[in-house]
């Protein structure tokens, strides 16, 4: 299967036609079966075509965003699962925050070939600022079928919290594919802490699209990534494909049959021991 | 990771009387009178008064003063080269000159490596002759058999290949326990360091562990920590798994002394941070061709997902056709690391001995730890997701599973 992590480098977002359009050659270019977009790419192109209102801030402009009710939202992602349909393929939309009752979390969803949300998944861990932001953690773990793999979605920083690889990896998956953003100049090592570091441990395929740009003054940047483990990859590194944050997109094929292959010869999981765990894990 | 074979038992003209290796998991008597009778010679010539009457003469009589400041830590990762020794002194002389190397460095806290027994196995006689079978043998595999050409009964084998490894140390262990606990012991005494001595396969009753050892500057046996995630090679052999991390609180922080493989998983490094270590000393031991990505598994992640310290000691070299590569190193949070890629010291080669050598800010770990950008916790998820029988369950049906079969 192949698939694809998008950086939307190049991408314009000052209207939703020239971003639909820009989406649209880019995917038909990947040839891909799956695709994912960063995180904050509602933010991006609600500010870019002014149904947002920028913030003096980042902080600001997610509060802004949390605020402004879910038309947009919808908007959005109305727009990514015609994305889907149009172009045939599993396509994994950038975050949104999504309010219920008085909770705000932020949400990543999959769209399938179809154009129907599969997978809606919310961020199970927040940063300190997501705290102070008033966002709500999710408690969920959802899988769904793609193309006969179980695959499930990985939002934000819960790429830095093992718990939440083992969870899915638990539940039986074979690929997360992680929308998320990392601020601050160009570091390849905490995302290698994060994704990298949960597909060694639990034998699984991650594909990792981060968002790289400026919001309310903050910057991000970071590397596209397919990710799998190192026995099964090019020069045991763990990547089957990596791009630069200007690099447009990433693909990569999966053989399904290397990972079946890797689990057996070398069962990871098999040699858990959660007798040893029960006390002090989660204390 | 070992690749020697169990021994398959036959009655000998020693008289020995050996079970099948298969029901006992890899467990075999070696009770002949030859074998009891050079166990006891091996006993003898590592009996602690010989070792403290050894290093009586060699060490230092009077210690060099460390500064108390418990919140900066000095430590010493070894990576020590593997040499068979063919008298218990020369294993005493080659961990004494890496301490000295360490302590001269001003370490105060020094971790050796997993499988650090392997060097006394020079103690067993004709070793060398088993070693070179090995050696020739793993040039044979290396080459394609010539077609047609057929190898019978023992012709294709070397002498070595019907030894269990693991039995061999079963068999030294009433010699090494006591030798490793009186070297190190004495060493952590005379130079007032902590030693984490490395990890070695002993007999622990009818079990046999993958133990690690970590003695206190008085000299005093702080802790023992059993490797609790063994490798698939090591359940086949039979060896005991640890139920449980411990923490040792000391004058250079909380802690802690997993073995090896146990830092493939994320669990415990989680369970030591939440019982409050500072410090993970970790014994390694890699039996694989070298490779930078290959290595970064294991503890570097590890304090990444929970914010400590890191001590990767590493064993390399080669005994048997069998090679060990690694690089020792000094890990932490990637905030607490001056280049932000989570290293405050690694050895260059991963071949050769060396030693990496770092300060640990206590204090620095802490400020991280109480106000930490990106760590959160959530146990509703834990609760539903990450309970004893979601991990029963899983395993049972990974097993189970005809893809992973």
């Amino acid at each position: 299967m192949r698939v694809a992590a998008l950086s939307l480098h190049g991408i314009r977002m000052d209207s939703s036609k020239h971003y639909r359009s820009d989406l649209t050659d880019l995917l038909q270019k990947s040839n891909a079966a799956a695709a994912v977009i960063p995180a904050f790419s509602s933010l991006a192109l609600g500010l870019g075509t002014g149904r947002i209102s920028a913030g003096a801030s980042f902080a600001e402009t997610v509060r802004a965003a949390a605020d402004s009710g879910s038309d947009w939202q919808e908007e959005f992602l109305a727009l990514h699962s015609e994305l889907a349909r149009d172009n045939g393929l599993f396509l994994t939309a950038g975050t949104v925050y999504e309010r219920e009752n008085d909770r705000i979390y932020h949400t990543l969803c999959c769209f399938d070939p179809a154009g129907n949300l599969c997978c809606r998944q919310r961020q199970t861990h927040l940063t300190r600022f997501e705290r102070e932001q008033g966002l709500s953690r999710g408690e969920e773990l959802i899988l769904f079928d793609l193309h006969g793999l179980q695959a499930g979605l990985v939002v934000g920083i819960d790429a830095r919290h093992p718990e939440v690889g083992r969870g899915f990896a638990l539940l039986g998956a074979d690929i997360l594919l992680h929308s998320g953003a990392l601020k601050g100049e160009l570091n390849c090592w905490p995302q290698a802490a994060g994704m990298w570091a949960q597909v060694q441990q639990n034998q699984f395929w991650a594909v990792e699209a981060l968002f790289c740009g400026r919001i309310g003054r903050t910057d991000f940047a970071a590397d596209s990534a397919v990710i799998g483990p190192c026995e099964i990859t090019p020069g045991q590194s763990g990547y089957l494909a990596r791009g630069y944050p200007h690099t447009p997109f990433i693909c990569a094929n999966l053989e399904m049959e290397d990972l079946y292959r890797i689990r057996r010869d070398y069962p990871l999981l098999k040699m858990l021991n959660p007798q040893a765990y029960r006390e002090d894990l989660f204390v | 990771m070992v690749k020697l074979k169990k021994m398959k038992f036959e009655s000998g003209s020693s008289g020995s009387r050996y079970k099948a290796a298969d029901e006992r998991k890899g467990i075999m008597a070696m009770d002949g009178w030859k074998e009891k009778l050079f166990r006891h010679y091996l006993t003898w010539s590592c009996r602690p008064v010989r070792i403290r009457g050894y290093l009586h003469r060699i060490l230092p009589s009077s210690r060099i003063p460390y500064p108390a400041e418990r919140s900066r830590i000095r430590a010493a990762a070894l990576q020590l080269e593997l040499h068979l020794v063919k008298n218990p002194l020369h294993y005493v002389d080659l961990m004494h000159r890496r301490l000295r190397e360490a302590v001269e460095e001003g370490a105060q806290l020094i971790a050796f490596p997993e499988y650090n027994n392997l060097a006394l196995l020079g103690l067993l006689p004709g070793i060398e002759k088993m070693e070179e079978a090995y050696s020739k043998k793993g040039e044979q595999e290396a080459k394609p058999v010539e077609q047609g050409k057929k190898v019978k009964g023992s012709e294709g084998k070397s002498p070595a290949e019907d030894i269990s490894l693991v039995e061999v140390f079963r068999y030294m262990s009433p010699a090494v326990e006591p030798l490793v606990k009186t070297l190190f012991s004495s060493l952590a005494a005379a130079y007032g360091v902590h030693i984490m001595a490395g990890s070695y396969v002993i007999a622990d009753g009818e079990a046999t562990v993958n133990r690690s050892y970590l003695f206190g500057p008085a000299g005093e046996l702080i802790g023992l920590q059993d490797k609790v995630h063994l490798l698939p090679l090591e359940a086949e052999w039979g060896l005991k798994r640890g139920s449980a991390f411990s923490i040792f609180d000391t004058s250079v922080g909380r802690l802690a002394a997993p073995v090896c493989m146990d830092a493939t998983y994320f669990e415990t490094f989680r369970i030591l941070e939440n019982k409050g270590t500072d410090i993970v000393l970790l014994p390694v031991a890699n039996l694989e061709s070298y490779n930078y990505w290959l290595a970064l598994r294991g503890i570097w992640p590890r304090v990444q997902e929970s914010p400590l310290y890191g001590i990767k000691s590493t064993l390399v070299g080669t005994i048997a056709g069998m090679t060990f590569t690694g690089r020792a190193g000094i890990f932490a949070p990637l905030e607490l690391t001056p280049r932000r890629d989570g290293v405050l010291a690694e050895v260059e080669t991963f071949e050769r001995e060396g030693m990496a050598v770092a300060d640990l800010d206590l204090e620095a770990l802490q400020i991280l730890r109480s106000n930490h950008p990106w760590r959160d916790s959530n146990k509703a998820f834990y609760e539903r997701y990450l309970s004893e029988n979601s991990y029963t369950a899983s395993m049972k049906e990974h097993t189970l599973s005809k893809r992973n079969i």
